[in-house]
């Protein structure tokens, strides 16, 4: 009995210790590999963000890939949060003459788990105000629902917004009580119309805007007080 | 070579896995919100399915009656985590896809079940025939649930626009709408065995009784 017990745990201690084997074997080869493709998607979504209202690039590819390599050791440690959105990147900073950009990544839960969002803001004349967003992971969202974000013309609903709507923090259309305004006036108040193209769908876009608020609320309270304006 | 077509074809009607066992019911509810996702997770089910039906039944001699669960499923998690690596590194906007439901197919029972109930008996050869059919089988039983519920929840299947917002029940796209599509293709499947059966049965019965007649 014993004589087998032993065989048994000896076969099974084996089989286990090959899987270790095996899956550290793959995790090896693989390890660079997956971290240059978690950088090279990070760069895509940042020239996104980066670009202005004619397709053009307001910093140049070379800068942007540049910034992220340097700082690829700090990408997805939690930077901020308010408990509701959280920053897990560092702030990406940029300069065009006078005019700073900052991208930073950040997360809120929606439906079914974390909404990614990738922002850039955009600082001139003391001013802090919403550039553009990219909506990086609405997997868990329900499709014909909540992941009808994936639609470029829904996440332009999100900007540009002026440091006056930030302020105040940016809010669904049907949380703020204005779903009459058109998408334009909305925005200038901070309010995200979404009602008309997002029906009974509130939820993923909520999660959007409070990882956005997030973001303005840690640049403006603490990135920026920092003296780095 | 009948019996090696019948080994990958039964897994698509006869046996198939989600209609007729009933198996693998949590992937098959979440994952069916529409039709692409329901084929992405067939397709990774597929292939895990395929894998490990081929490695267990290569181990199956070395494998004690006693610890062979835990020697499964070591063997599946360990595919799952390295087919998980590759893709990630690999096939990145594949695995952006079909992340979610990687982690997922470790506790898909039909893997489980066919490494048990099939895998572990047979061997080589007729085991990857028997993972390739009931894969494609969960795949089309996955598509099939999926493509109504995206159709009648969005107007869409594949994300193709068939008669866009026209006619839209979101309950569909929720957990309401994969029981009840669940429960009606069930019901549908049943009754074509049903029939299939009572076909069976009233051939049977003829032909005694025409057997009776001649012998009188």
């Amino acid at each position: 009995m014993n004589k087998e017990m032993l065989k048994t745990s000896l076969i099974l201690m084996i089989y286990t210790l090959a899987a270790g084997i095996a899956l550290s074997l793959v995790y090896t080869i693989t390890e660079d590999k997956i971290g240059n493709a978690e950088l090279e998607n990070t760069i895509t979504a940042m020239k996104y963000v980066l670009t202005d209202g004619n397709g053009n690039q307001v910093i140049s590819s070379e800068e942007i890939e540049k910034t992220v390599s340097e700082k690829s050791s700090e990408m997805g440690n939690v930077l901020y949060t308010d408990n509701i959105g959280t920053i897990n990147s560092p702030v990406y900073e940029f300069a065009s003459g006078e005019t700073k950009y900052y991208v930073v990544t950040g997360y809120a839960p929606g439906y079914g788990g974390n909404v990614i969002t990738m922002a850039s803001f955009k600082y001139e004349n003391g001013e802090l105000s919403l550039y553009a967003i990219k909506v990086l992971d609405y997997s868990q969202e329900t499709p014909g629902l909540g992941a009808k974000i994936a639609d470029e013309n829904i996440q332009k609903r999100f900007y540009p917004i002026p440091e006056n709507g930030l302020r105040n923090g940016i809010k669904v259309d049907k949380d703020a009580g204005k779903q009459a305004l058109n998408p334009e006036d909305a925005k200038s108040q901070g309010v995200v119309k979404v009602s008309d193209v997002m029906t009974g769908a509130t939820i993923t876009p909520r999660a959007v805007s409070n990882s956005l608020n997030a973001m303005y609320n840690y640049l403006k309270k603490e990135y920026l007080q920092g003296g780095a304006n | 070579m009948a019996s090696k077509w019948k080994e990958l074809t039964k897994g698509i009607i006869s046996e198939n896995p989600t209609y007729v066992q009933v198996l693998g019911m949590c992937p098959t509810l979440a994952t069916t919100t529409n039709a692409e996702n329901a084929f992405g997770m067939g397709i990774a089910a597929t292939i895990v399915l395929i894998m490990s039906n081929v490695v267990i039944s290569a181990i199956r001699k070395t494998v004690p009656e006693k610890v062979r669960m835990p020697i499964f499923i070591t063997v599946i998690a360990t595919l799952v985590t390295i087919i998980d690596l590759l893709m990630h590194a690999y096939t990145y906007d594949l695995w952006k896809t079909l992340g979610l439901f990687i982690p997922l197919i470790t506790v898909n029972c039909i893997i489980m079940g066919r490494a048990e109930a099939y895998a572990s008996k047979n061997g080589i050869f007729d085991s990857f025939l028997d993972g390739l059919g009931m894969g494609i089988g969960f795949t089309l039983g996955l598509v099939l649930l999926g493509s109504i519920r995206e159709l009648l929840g969005n107007g869409t299947i594949f994300g193709i626009e068939v008669w866009g917002n026209a006619f839209n029940m979101f309950a569909m796209i929720l957990p309401p709408g994969a029981f009840l599509t669940l429960g009606l293709l069930s019901a549908f499947f049943a009754s074509i065995s049903i029939r299939k059966s009572d076909k069976a049965k009233k051939m049977a019965s003829q032909q005694q009784a025409q057997k009776a007649g001649e012998q009188r």
